[in-house]
């Protein structure tokens, strides 16, 4: 066969795998946590019946986001945890490996798959979520309609327009995409410790951690530096501690969008830029212990 | 000599025992090679140190001390994977791919595309007989099938060399016979093949030359012939023959200067028994199904 010089990178390798590992994941059942996502809102729309409409709206997208960022949370380190372990329980590792695939381009395919899968779950439970979100609100704007029959035009135009804007808002997407980068961050985490944990378990109990961690020491932070003057050594200590444990209380944007209050531009880019960072700098760790790991 | 397929030289490689201060010397100032168009046999009982000289060989584990080449490239280079197909020990694979998927996923891995690939795939089923199965989930695959798959993915990118961890292991004679006959097919396309096995028997009947690892260290090496044959001694098998013939040529030997040591009839193998005893219930369904 006449071949072609080995290319030392290549971007056909990483669909392929990322690829496969899309396939892997979804063949996994992994969407059963989509038809708990399901479940959770369908049982909050009933027991809300006697809130008012603005409550309830309220109540929906709360629960609804919160579920969203739970849930793509544990997705996120559930499926990457056992990525690692399960490819060399299978010995595909070394069928993968023993191919002129270089190392990094198989752990950005695996993350890729992931990241792929995470994409597809929260795009699924968003459309989930606007469905029931748009079914209430048609209920009450027939319900209004039909209580106001007999007020003047203006009137119920303006009640009309109430329900609307208190049901779906855009603000909603960038709170969702942040939930997303936030998963992404954590997966990409997760990946990184499964490269020098021995079992799935030691890496799931670590990204437990992680993520109290992560959500509590914005508050310790503050705290500390409130009641101590910063000086350069805690300074920097303090940056360690936020390079391996990630702020995760800054991806909680979705208080203020509920609330109705828009993110504002900059703080979503940087936010999503921040994550990002992470979620690439998580890589680089996991390569370089991933580099020259056995097997 | 041309360049050898496979060179390990000096290679030790000592696994540290986490949490102990003790650790484990898988293998030990070992030196090989392994000529191109060879079938090579890589013996030892469990625990000597084969499958780590095999990862060793494709970059997989980092040796301690020495290096290992592939066609003269270095093992750490991703690029001396170019020119080899591996085999694991009991491999599993993806359990919800079928067969086609799992060879089309590694085909792509070998820098394969459209139509090329697609050819590729249907080759290699059929070369291992697994045309049928091909839309089923290897979770469903027998031990023999599995090995099957593994050897045609490892093949996919038409390599010049291929490594196979105890391909026989675990499986019934007579997938074993066919993994036997691919093996040798594989030889006369001018393959090389390196495998480890600790059964013996099997190996016997194809390897050109074998090593003898035992706790790391390569403790017999040389061609089967050369390890095997006694030198002075010739066997002859005759059918129908009188007594009064086998006694004419005790008397021809003894008058050339040769000798008449032993005298019996040859046995089959067991596994020639075992063969033929469950052949015919099984030719049509055997290849395909567990
Ligand atoms: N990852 C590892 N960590 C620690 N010890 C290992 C590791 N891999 C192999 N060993 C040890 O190295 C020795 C050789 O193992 P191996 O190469 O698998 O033998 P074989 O394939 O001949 O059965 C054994 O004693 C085994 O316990
Ligand atoms: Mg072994």
């Amino acid at each position: 066969m006449i071949r072609p010089r080995h290319r030392a990178f290549s971007l056909g390798r990483i669909v392929a795998i990322t690829g496969n590992t899309l396939t892997e994941l979804t063949r996994l059942k992994v969407f059963y946590v989509l038809l708990l996502f399901a479940l959770v809102l369908i049982g909050t729309s009933i027991f809300m019946a006697q809130l008012t409409f603005q409550q309830e709206f309220q109540v929906v997208k709360d629960i609804a986001l919160g579920a969203m960022s739970i849930f793509t949370s544990l997705l996120a380190v559930v499926t990457t945890a056992r990525l690692l372990p399960q490819e060399i329980e299978d010995r595909t590792i070394y069928t993968i490996l023993a191919k002129p695939v270089p190392r990094v381009e198989y752990l950005l395919g695996k993350l890729l798959g992931v990241l792929l899968l995470l994409a597809l779950s929260i795009i699924a439970m968003g459309a989930l979520f606007f469905i029931v979100l748009y079914l209430r609100e048609q209920t009450v704007l027939y319900e209004t309609t039909r209580q106001m029959s007999t007020a003047p035009p203006e009137q119920m135009a303006d009640a009309l327009r109430a329900v609307r804007a208190s049901a779906f808002s855009a603000g909603l997407l960038p709170g969702i995409a942040i939930i997303y980068v936030k998963a992404c961050l954590l997966a990409s985490l997760t990946l990184f410790v499964s490269t020098f944990a021995t079992t799935t378990v030691f890496t799931t109990v670590v990204m437990v951690f992680v993520y109290f961690i992560g959500h509590l020491q914005g508050i310790a932070r503050e705290y500390w530096l409130q009641n101590n003057s910063a000086g350069w050594i805690t300074k920097s200590l303090l940056a360690l501690v936020a390079l391996l444990f990630p702020d995760l209380q800054l991806f909680n944007r979705t208080d203020d969008i509920i609330a109705g209050n828009a993110i504002p531009l900059a703080l979503f880019l940087k936010t999503a830029t921040l994550g990002l960072f992470y979620t690439g700098f998580y890589l680089l760790l996991a390569w370089s212990l991933f580099f020259r790991k056995e097997l | 000599m041309s360049e050898p397929a496979v060179a390990v030289i000096g290679v030790t490689k000592i696994f540290p025992v986490p949490f102990q201060r003790r650790s484990v010397v898988a293998l030990r100032d070992l030196t090989l090679r392994v000529s191109p168009g060879q079938i090579y046999g890589l013996l030892g009982p469990n625990g000597s140190g084969k499958s780590t000289t095999l990862k060793i060989i494709l970059g997989l584990v980092p040796p301690t001390k020495g290096r290992a080449e592939i066609f003269g490239k270095d093992s750490n280079l991703v690029a001396s994977r170019e020119a080899v197909g591996f085999l694991p020990e009991s491999p599993y694979f993806h359990k919800y791919l079928t067969g086609e998927e799992t060879l089309r996923f590694h085909g792509k891995l070998g820098g394969l595309r459209g139509a090329a690939l697609k050819n590729r795939v249907e080759e290699l089923l059929a070369l291992v007989g697994l045309t049928n199965a091909r839309k089923r989930r290897l979770g469903g695959y027998s031990k023999g099938m599995l090995q099957r798959i593994g050897l045609a993915q490892a093949l996919v990118h038409e390599p010049a060399l291929v490594v196979l961890d105890e391909p026989t292991a675990g499986v019934d004679p007579a997938g074993a016979g066919e993994i036997r006959d691919l093996i040798l097919h594989l030889k006369e396309r001018g393959i090389t093949v390196l495998l480890s096995s600790h059964l013996l028997g099997q190996v016997q009947e194809i390897c050109d030359r074998v090593g003898i690892l035992a706790n790391g260290v390569l403790v017999r090496e040389g061609a089967l012939d050369d390890l095997l044959g006694i030198e002075n001694q010739t066997e002859l098998v005759l059918e129908n023959a009188s007594p009064e013939l086998l006694g004419e040529i005790e008397t021809l030997a003894s008058k050339r200067g040769a000798r008449v040591l032993d005298r019996r009839r040859p046995r089959t193998s067991l596994e020639r028994v075992f063969l033929e005893a469950t052949e015919s219930p099984r030719e049509q369904t055997r290849r395909d199904t567990p």
